[in-house]
């Protein structure tokens, strides 16, 4: 103890000041979510609803033409219900993941609305609102239910060029991978942020800055990797795609929404 | 700016998805040519960071904070057609995975965000860059460039917008999607972002073109070589539309002569009727014996070369001084 400085021994009392640095906690929690729902949905081995990933795809986006086409609460109100019917069948996790988005957007819209309520247009308030609320419940559904990677893989069957497909997939990949990278930054420079920070826009420049330039050096790495792996610009998108009875009896399900489009678009 | 879906009818979404097509198909072409086939995986890595740059928050004064999208960083670090096919993947892998963006309104989601925002930013950019040298015209190119960019962009989704009551209503007049017309759309949607989300977009894409900039410079696009000529251009521009002022009838405020004053105040002031009067060479910018337009015309010419003489005069008096000398090496 006698050759510890006189400077080590006296009391320091720091008060670090108060700050709002309210962004980095923000952009953290944003990073989480993103990185989050990626992990989770690749860690399904097997998807749920039992039909095929082209057909899910596929009649998603018919479904919603069909709900944004419609002048009819009714037939809205029925696509909804076919919806809800659906939800039912996920396990309660994801039931209230997708109930959340939707609900969120549905409020929304709503609030958008109201001023165009108050002048006396019902029928906007009453519509959009709902048509909103199904759109989006039912693309959380296709997202929840099916691996995404699969999802890009029925894309094939569309006439997407692999290589697009392939762009895709590796997207998603570096989603992950860079979104890691930047939350790393973001968590230290939250641990480093003590007292006031006079160049909060420095720093966040900085993460972004780096996150750009790791990104480009990540790129000539893949790049290298496939070179050396014998990539010559060829990719070849596999599908699995076996018509089972779920696929026919989705199919026929579908014949009915649209049957019954027409039906009440004949009523008006 | 992320359209939902049932904001824009069905059909809007399909012509605005037909008009990205060759946006498309430009954008992997001019992309292609850069870099080889084998390469082009590497877009996947650049459509990832897009996606990424629009979930950083960025700190405003208040204490409030707010996201950027992006479009036009990833055309100055990118160029802008890489940025098209990278904001337009990264908006397809959030409205399909995601749930964030219409399906249907994707095509016009990447019309304003993966089309107009980059191109438009991009070439603000490019033009203030080559005919400034400095650092700060530089930043200054950065800053127009993102603001425009983004406000132009907030613009166009206000018309797509605004035009839906016009066109998909019922028989009745009833507006089927979107029941704001333009004269509140465009100011609903304009204002915020001339006011906040323009600032945001601006101060994000600053940082970290700046830090980019300082860490590693050469990794951006060289400063082009100073382009002049587009000058000469708006010049001549400018003196052929000088004409138009004489569709504005009426003299300006404040331009009255004494004879227009006695018809306005009742009266003429004393100093108007007994001081200096002075008549110049080309009275109210007309020449007697020539119709007005060519006289506006003659005007303007006379004038701008009278100006460009004036002041490469001055310039070339500064640039004999030592101290300009001096600075001209130093650049």
């Amino acid at each position: 103890m006698e050759n510890v400085p006189e400077w080590l021994k006296t009391a320091e009392p720091y008060t670090p000041l108060a700050d709002r640095d309210r962004f980095i906690d923000r952009s953290i929690f944003s990073f989480l979510g993103l990185i989050s729902k990626i992990r989770q949905q690749s860690g399904r081995k097997n998807d749920r609803l039992w039909v095929s990933p082209v057909f899910k795809l596929a009649f998603t986006i018919l479904e919603i033409i069909l709900i944004s086409s419609s002048r009819h609460f009714t037939f809205v109100c029925l696509m909804l219900a076919y919806l809800v019917v659906v939800l039912a069948i996920l396990p309660a996790g994801d039931i209230r993941k997708s109930l959340r988005g939707a609900l969120i957007a549905a409020v929304f819209t709503y609030l958008i609305l109201l001023p165009s309520a108050l002048r006396g247009n019902r029928y906007s308030i009453t519509m959009i609102p709902a048509k909103v609320f199904a759109s989006v419940l039912s693309v959380n559904i296709l997202s929840l239910s099916t691996r995404w990677d699969h999802i890009i893989g029925a894309l094939k069957r569309f006439r997407f060029p692999d290589l697009f497909i392939f762009v895709f997939d590796i997207t998603i990949k570096y989603i992950l991978l860079l979104g890691n990278f930047a939350l790393q930054m973001l968590y230290a420079l939250k641990l480093r942020s003590v007292g006031r920070n006079r160049s909060k826009y420095a720093s966040l420049g900085g993460v972004g800055g780096t996150l750009f330039l790791k990104s480009r050096e990540m790129s000539e790495e893949l790049y290298g990797a496939m070179e050396c792996r014998g990539f010559t610009g060829e990719y070849h998108a596999f599908d699995k795609f076996r018509f089972t009875g779920y696929d026919a009896a989705y199919l026929l399900l579908n014949a009915g929404f649209f049957w019954l489009f027409f039906y009440f678009q004949k009523l008006a | 700016m992320h359209i939902p879906d049932n904001y824009l009818s069905p059909s809007t979404c399909a012509v605005m998805t037909a008009a990205m097509i060759p946006a498309w198909t430009v954008s992997v072409k001019k992309v292609q040519k850069e870099i080889s086939k084998v390469k082009i995986p590497q877009l996947g890595i650049c459509a990832a960071l897009s996606f990424l740059m629009m979930m950083f928050n960025v700190p405003l004064p208040g204490g409030t904070t707010g996201h950027a999208v992006g479009g036009t960083l990833i055309a100055i670090l990118l160029g802008p057609y890489a940025a098209c096919i990278s904001v337009s993947v990264a908006l397809l892998v959030q409205a399909l995975l995601f749930g964030d963006g219409g399906i249907l309104s994707f095509g016009a989601n990447c019309f304003n965000m993966a089309f107009v925002l980059p191109f438009v930013g991009y070439y603000i950019y490019k033009f203030i860059r080559e005919r400034t040298h400095t650092k700060s015209g530089e930043y200054g190119a950065v800053i127009f460039g993102s603001y425009f960019g983004i406000v132009v962009a907030s613009l166009c989704a206000a018309v797509e917008f605004g035009i839906q009551p016009l066109l998909f209503h019922t028989a009745a007049g009833q507006p089927l999607y979107c029941p704001y017309p333009l004269g509140v759309s465009i100011p609903a949607m304009v204002i915020p972002h001339l006011a906040v989300a323009g600032p945001v977009e601006v101060l994000f894409t600053l940082l970290v073109v700046v830090f980019v900039r300082k860490v590693s410079p050469g990794i951006l696009e060289a400063a082009p070589r100073k382009k002049t000529r587009g000058i000469w251009g708006l010049l001549l521009g400018l003196i052929c539309l000088t004409p138009l002022g004489l569709l504005a009838t009426g003299t300006a405020w404040g331009e009255w002569g004494a004879d227009e004053i006695a018809g306005i105040a009742g009266f003429t002031p004393a100093g108007m009727t007994s001081g200096l009067n002075y008549s110049a060479l080309l009275p109210d910018y007309s020449v007697s014996g020539l119709p007005e337009v060519a006289g506006y015309l003659l005007s303007a010419v006379v004038g701008a070369a009278i100006l460009v003489i004036l002041f490469k005069l001055i310039a070339s008096v500064k640039k004999d001084r030592p101290e300009a000398v001096l600075d001209a090496n130093r650049k």
